[in-house]
């Protein structure tokens, strides 16, 4: 056996995911990597810089690179495109206000070359807050129908507080990916 | 000044792993693996005997050399390239000489050793992450790709050492993952994109908007929990009583608000000339100059694009405020109402852009009440 097929076979064996994790500040990105990884989610300052989560989800590695939102901070994201197989955007479906702001970034992003292959997952965070918008209004404003037709995409109510929505979400994710990078298992 | 500079390095230097790499100054890992002591040394075959000691001995060489260069390192790491890319490849190198050996002599390592190795690789990804932030993005990209190159070869090595056994990279920080639990009958299964009835956005959120010199109380107990919102507002005096779950101000002049306990996060944008009472999970503050902030907050405040904002230690009372406060857990005196990070400002030296307000210029306790209006 030569190196090369050794390496791809470990490769393929390991099922390793690279998923990033962006969206406007206090959207709730570090809360539900926690939450999802069952940790503690009771002190969490927002995030200056990023941090990255490997968890094994299901049969699957995950590297969750879950960066910061801040506006200063925003120019760096382009930093952590490459290789890229999943795309978690989250939006506070409660801040009503940044909306805008929220569907330009969105949109930005993904006229991102290095991201044109990554499937997206939208968690519309905070339904347990009075007054969030539903999954579905939030894909009205945020305009995702106008989104390339070739792109794998799907929007998941969920709150990092309760846990609501976040294993749908992630499941959709890895199976999606999962049937893009290894089929050939 | 000094003092408080020292303080703010000082909780730096404590947060924990997965919180914010930027800061973290101290980004060795505090696990057994770079600790020589711990490594597996029961074989007593003389010649790997030899073999380990020596490995001992580099390893303490190097724990020493960094144990140096943290304590003469005044500094952060994110401010220089240089020292990254010098740290970067002393680490590499470290890894690769381990990784050459095991890989001519497998049969005298054990998976202890793997472990350390990885370990270390673990460091090294750390070490980027931490310093993305000033490196410019070729610099980033290549360390990642290094990385990926070690992973490459440490697993296969590790296929050498345990031909049967799997080996996977443990990142420091993942535990057995432990996904939440239960998970709810979820709503959307499939999201209608075109909802049949569109409701006007703002409705449902309680609170103020486009006031002028009014004095505005409201008093949430007994209310569904909810989020509140701040909006336009000039001259004008809120007090609001009870829990809310988000805090959402925006565009206040000359104001001054007093609240009880968020669970969630106060967002703040674009005030001026305002004093803020404010207690919360987190405490976010865009856009603001010249306002005062006594606050109670679990996480680290944070501001960004603001100047002339100072800080002082929450001081409201109202009639049941105390249950408040100990229902939302922010009952204790964190002290973080001064660990401010400035988003403007990511360096060590304090932040120009916002001071401790003076004890003799703070004003004491301040009572509200529902018939304030
Ligand atoms: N009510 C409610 N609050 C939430 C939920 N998820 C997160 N939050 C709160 O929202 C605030 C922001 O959460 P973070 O996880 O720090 O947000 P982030 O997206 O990581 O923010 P940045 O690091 O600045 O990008 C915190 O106060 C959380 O407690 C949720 O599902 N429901
Ligand atoms: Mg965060």
């Amino acid at each position: 056996m030569g190196l090369l097929s050794i390496i791809r076979k470990i490769k393929r064996k390991e099922k390793e995911m690279r998923i990033l994790m962006v969206g406007l500040d206090n959207s709730g990105k570090t809360t539900i990597v926690l939450k999802i990884n069952g940790e503690d989610t009771s002190v969490i300052s927002p995030t200056l810089g990023f941090n990255i989560k490997t968890i094994s989800y299901q049969k699957y590695t995950l590297n969750i690179w879950d960066v910061g939102g801040q506006k200063t901070i925003r120019a760096y994201w382009r930093n952590y495109f490459e290789q890229t197989d999943g795309l978690i955007w989250v939006v506070d479906s409660s801040d009503l206000r940044r909306l805008d702001d929220c569907r330009n970034e969105l949109h930005n992003l993904l006229k991102e070359e290095r991201l044109s292959g990554a499937s997206l997952l939208i968690f519309a965070n905070k339904q347990d807050i009075q007054g969030a918008l539903s999954p579905s209004e939030i894909a009205k404003v945020l305009n995702l129908d106008a989104m390339d037709k070739t792109r794998h995409w799907k929007i998941v109510g969920c709150s990092a507080y309760t846990g609501e929505g976040l294993l749908e979400g992630f499941d959709w994710l890895v199976q999606d990916i999962a049937s893009r990078i290894y089929v050939l298992d | 000044m000094i003092k408080v500079l020292i303080s703010l390095i000082g909780v730096l230097n404590l947060l924990g792993f997965g919180q914010n790499f930027f800061y973290r100054k101290n980004w060795l890992p505090e696990s057994d693996a770079s600790n020589p002591s711990s490594m597996s040394n029961q074989n007593l075959d003389p010649s790997i005997h030899k073999k380990h000691q020596a490995m001992l001995e580099r390893l303490s060489n190097r724990h020493q050399a960094r144990a140096r260069s943290k304590e003469s390192d005044s500094c952060p790491s994110f401010e220089s390239t240089d020292s990254f890319l010098a740290r970067f490849s002393e680490l590499k190198q470290s890894i690769t000489s381990e990784l050459t050996q095991i890989e001519q002599t497998p049969e005298s390592f054990t998976k202890a050793d793997l472990d350390n190795v990885s370990a270390q690789v673990s460091e090294l990804e750390k070490l980027v992450a931490e310093n993305s932030y000033h490196l410019p993005s070729y610099e980033v990209r290549a360390s990642l790709k290094t990385i990926a190159d070690l992973k490459e070869s440490l697993e296969k090595v590790a296929l050498k050492l345990v031909p049967r056994k799997k080996f996977s990279f443990k990142g420091k920080a993942s535990k057995p993952s432990q996904p939440v639990a239960a998970v709810e009958k979820v709503k959307n299964e499939k999201p209608d994109l075109v909802p049949s009835e569109t409701r006007s956005f703002v409705l449902d959120t309680s609170g103020f908007r486009d006031r002028k010199g009014e004095v505005l109380v409201e008093n949430l107990k007994g209310k569904d929990m909810g989020e509140f919102m701040l909006s336009d507002l000039v001259s004008c005096d809120v007090r609001l009583m009870g829990r809310s779950r988000a805090i959402f101000i925006h565009r206040l002049r000359n104001c001054k608000v007093y609240a009880g306990p968020a669970l969630g996060s106060v967002l703040i944008d674009d005030v001026e000339d305002c004093v803020f009472v404010l207690a919360s999970h987190q405490i976010r503050i865009h856009n603001a100059k010249r306002c005062d902030f006594y606050l109670r907050v679990r996480s680290r405040p944070i501001i960004e694009d603001s100047n002339c904002v100072r800080f002082a230690p929450y001081c409201l009372q109202y009639d049941g405020i105390e249950d408040d406060l100990r229902e939302s857990r922010l009952d204790e005196e964190t002290g973080n109402w001064e660990n401010v990070d400035d988003f403007k400002w990511l360096r060590a030296v304090q932040s120009p852009n916002w001071s401790i307000l003076p004890e003799n210029e703070r004003m004491s306790d301040f009572r509200i009440s529902s018939a304030d209006g």
